[in-house]
């Protein structure tokens, strides 16, 4: 007896044509920074889920799936990135006391050492909150990037903001649209505990002067309850109760230039909303090298008890960092 | 038939056995000379001992500590050789009768290390009781022991030992992964109530960066609304607005308060620090690109300089 294949008719699907990534950006015509976000030792599984997180949050222009193994040490890594076009190296490493994250600029670049002192993962932080927010486009495009605090000129911190303002690629305030500045980092230096606080948000827009309950309607779309009304301007008239977030939104608000989404038209006034993603970090500075971890040692923290050394060394510092800038 | 019944309830037949004379548990007697009808002599000693042998066909009842004072005696069966067994549970087993009464005796009572021998006599003919004895004494110390039994103390010694040893170990592993599991764990901090404030005060500082951002943005764009980038007179008023960006941009002095203000000029020359970071020009602010809005950007190391404050 004949067997019949069961032959399933697939429809054609046209592959969607992935758009190669720019590698030069047509605005400022710099190359588009790319990164690379590995660990240099075995990490825990929490490290590992924040090693995650942080690959996640450097999306677009970095590689999503980078695997590692045990025996690839750095050159490998440099080797790759020649090709590719990294410009950048986060590393993860961890000792017996704490958790250590590396900043680095291929190909020589400097290297900045933070070490983490508290961190929190994303899933942390989206299980403490009462309604997580990720829309689908949140990772398509690059975040922002707000440094805070920064500004007492001293020359390691000016070296932070460099590091970190060229980690994430530029925009043009001239042609950038609105509606791709979904996410922001925020990077805040506190003087008193020389620690920087480190945070990732989402972008909300809400436009504000509209009732509450018309703007859950139209965000929403679910069909009202006008069981108690009469009539429908009734709907639209009624003085709901305003939430307490609504005086924040004051200061927050912005008049658009373009639509964003749906709702927020152009010139009308909207709010900005802002809700935490992402991971979660208290960093410190300790160590600033000239090379890819290696290299003469631009800036250290020494520990309590000396605090003349400690300024001996900043002014070495200050002199070599000076010396080179002349070059 | 009644007859005969009364016959034989009425007297002895003198030719036929005693009838109805069977004792205890009917069990065969030897076959004792019937005698002749004289009378036996019975001294104090064989009464004595009739009355105990009488006495054991009712054993069981507990007379086994009536013979304690008795010299214990240790059985030859192997059954009974247990290993901690107090003496006294092995001497009332025996049964010491006087050495003068020899008839029954059928046994040889050997030496054993710890205990005085003495001959016994071992009634084999009604079968011993010792054993029965010493069982029961056994059974009923089984019954306020625990599980292993008492026989096989040893055996719970060592099973008590290791299982003390298993806990310690347990517990000395269970320490060491907690330590390990803390040290792993280290840092990681999971955002709790008390943090709130904090975290406001942050989300408050991010905020102000992007409303400024979007301000400047407004600003540039929808001043731009009305024109065609290529349309070439819009494209004049195109540069010329960002000329006097960039250069307002470089006019102000990197300033710390202000939160958004290094993003603001997000183009990369209008950034404070555009030509640090090469550190190859060293007069950065005498020159100035010159900002074209389709060319490609290479850095220029001879440029047209332009110099407007």
């Amino acid at each position: 007896m004949a067997r019949f294949r069961n032959k399933k008719k697939v429809a054609f699907v046209k592959p969607a044509k992935k758009q190669p990534q720019q590698n030069v950006d047509h605005v400022t015509g710099d190359k588009i920074p790319r990164s690379f976000v590995f660990s240099r030792l075995k990490l825990p599984a929490t490290l590992k889920q924040l090693q995650a997180d942080l690959r996640k949050m450097m999306l677009p222009y970095t590689a999503l799936n980078l695997k590692e193994k045990k025996r690839n040490n750095l050159k490998d890594f440099l080797n790759v990135a020649g090709p590719m076009g990294v410009t950048h190296f986060l590393m993860l490493s961890k000792t017996g006391t704490s958790p250590y994250l590396r900043v680095a600029r291929t190909p020589q670049g400097p290297t900045l050492t933070f070490k983490i002192q508290e961190y929190s993962l994303a899933v942390d932080i989206a299980n403490s909150q009462l309604r997580p927010r990720v829309p689908k486009d949140l990772f398509k495009n690059s975040p922002l990037i707000v440094l805070s605090g920064f500004g007492t000129g001293e020359q390691h911190l000016k070296l932070t903001t460099i590091m970190f303002q060229n980690i994430f690629p530029a925009i043009d305030i001239n042609t950038v649209k609105l509606s791709s500045c979904q996410r922001i980092v925020l990077l805040n230096y506190n003087k008193e505990t020389k620690l920087i606080d480190f945070r990732h948000y989402s972008i909300r827009l809400q436009p504000v002067g509209v009732s509450r309950r018309i703007r859950k309607f139209v965000q929403s779309h679910k069909v009202p309850d006008l069981r108690s009304l009469e009539d429908v301007s009734d709907f639209i008239t009624k003085a709901g109760y305003g939430s307490e977030s609504e005086g924040d939104e004051e200061a927050a608000t912005v008049s658009l230039a373009s639509d964003v989404g749906r709702v927020n038209k152009a010139s009308t006034k909207s709010a900005v909303k802002l809700q935490e993603i992402g991971p979660r970090m208290t960093l410190d500075l300790i160590k600033i090298e000239d090379g890819l971890c290696a290299g003469t040692v631009i800036f250290v923290i020494s520990f309590a008890g000396n605090g003349d050394q400690k300024k001996e060394q900043e002014e070495e510092s200050k002199a070599s960092e000076d010396d080179m800038m002349d070059d | 038939m009644a007859e005969e019944l009364q016959m034989q309830e009425a007297g002895h037949d003198p030719r036929k056995r005693k009838i109805g004379l069977k004792k205890g548990k009917g069990r065969k007697k030897m076959k004792v000379f019937q005698g002749s009808g004289q009378k036996v002599k019975m001294d104090g000693k064989t009464k004595k001992l009739f009355r105990k042998k009488a006495r054991d066909y009712n054993s069981d009842d507990s007379d086994d500590d009536d013979d304690i004072d008795e010299k214990p005696v240790k059985f030859e069966k192997k059954q009974l050789q247990i290993e901690n067994k107090e003496d006294d549970e092995k001497s009332s087993d025996e049964e010491i009768e006087d050495d003068d009464d020899n008839d029954d005796v059928g046994n040889d009572v050997s030496d054993n290390e710890d205990e005085i021998t003495e001959h016994g006599i071992m009634k084999f003919s009604e079968g011993s009781t010792s054993f029965k004895k010493a069982f029961k004494k056994i059974v009923k110390r089984t019954g306020t022991d625990d599980v292993l039994g008492p026989v096989l103390s040893a055996y719970k010694n060592l099973v008590v030992k290791k299982l003390a040893e298993e806990a310690t170990e347990k517990k000395v592993k269970g320490d060491a992964k907690k330590e390990k599991t803390l040290l792993r764990e280290k840092g990681h901090v999971k955002p709790d109530a008390f943090s709130v404030s904090h975290e406001k005060l942050l989300i408050g500082v991010a905020t102000k960066g992007v409303v400024k951002l979007f301000n400047a943005v407004n600003k540039a764009q929808s001043s731009q609304k009305g024109l065609n980038p290529l349309r070439s007179k819009d494209a004049k008023v195109i540069q010329k607005r960002r000329k006097e960006a960039f250069f307002s941009e470089l006019g102000k002095p990197p300033s710390g308060a202000s939160a958004g203000d290094e993003e603001g000029p997000a183009w990369a020359p209008l950034r404070d620090n555009y030509m640090l970071t090469t550190s190859k020009l060293k007069d950065w602010d005498k020159t100035a690109d010159e900002p074209e809005a389709t060319d490609d950007f290479g850095r220029h190391e001879d440029t047209s300089s332009e110099d407007d404050e």
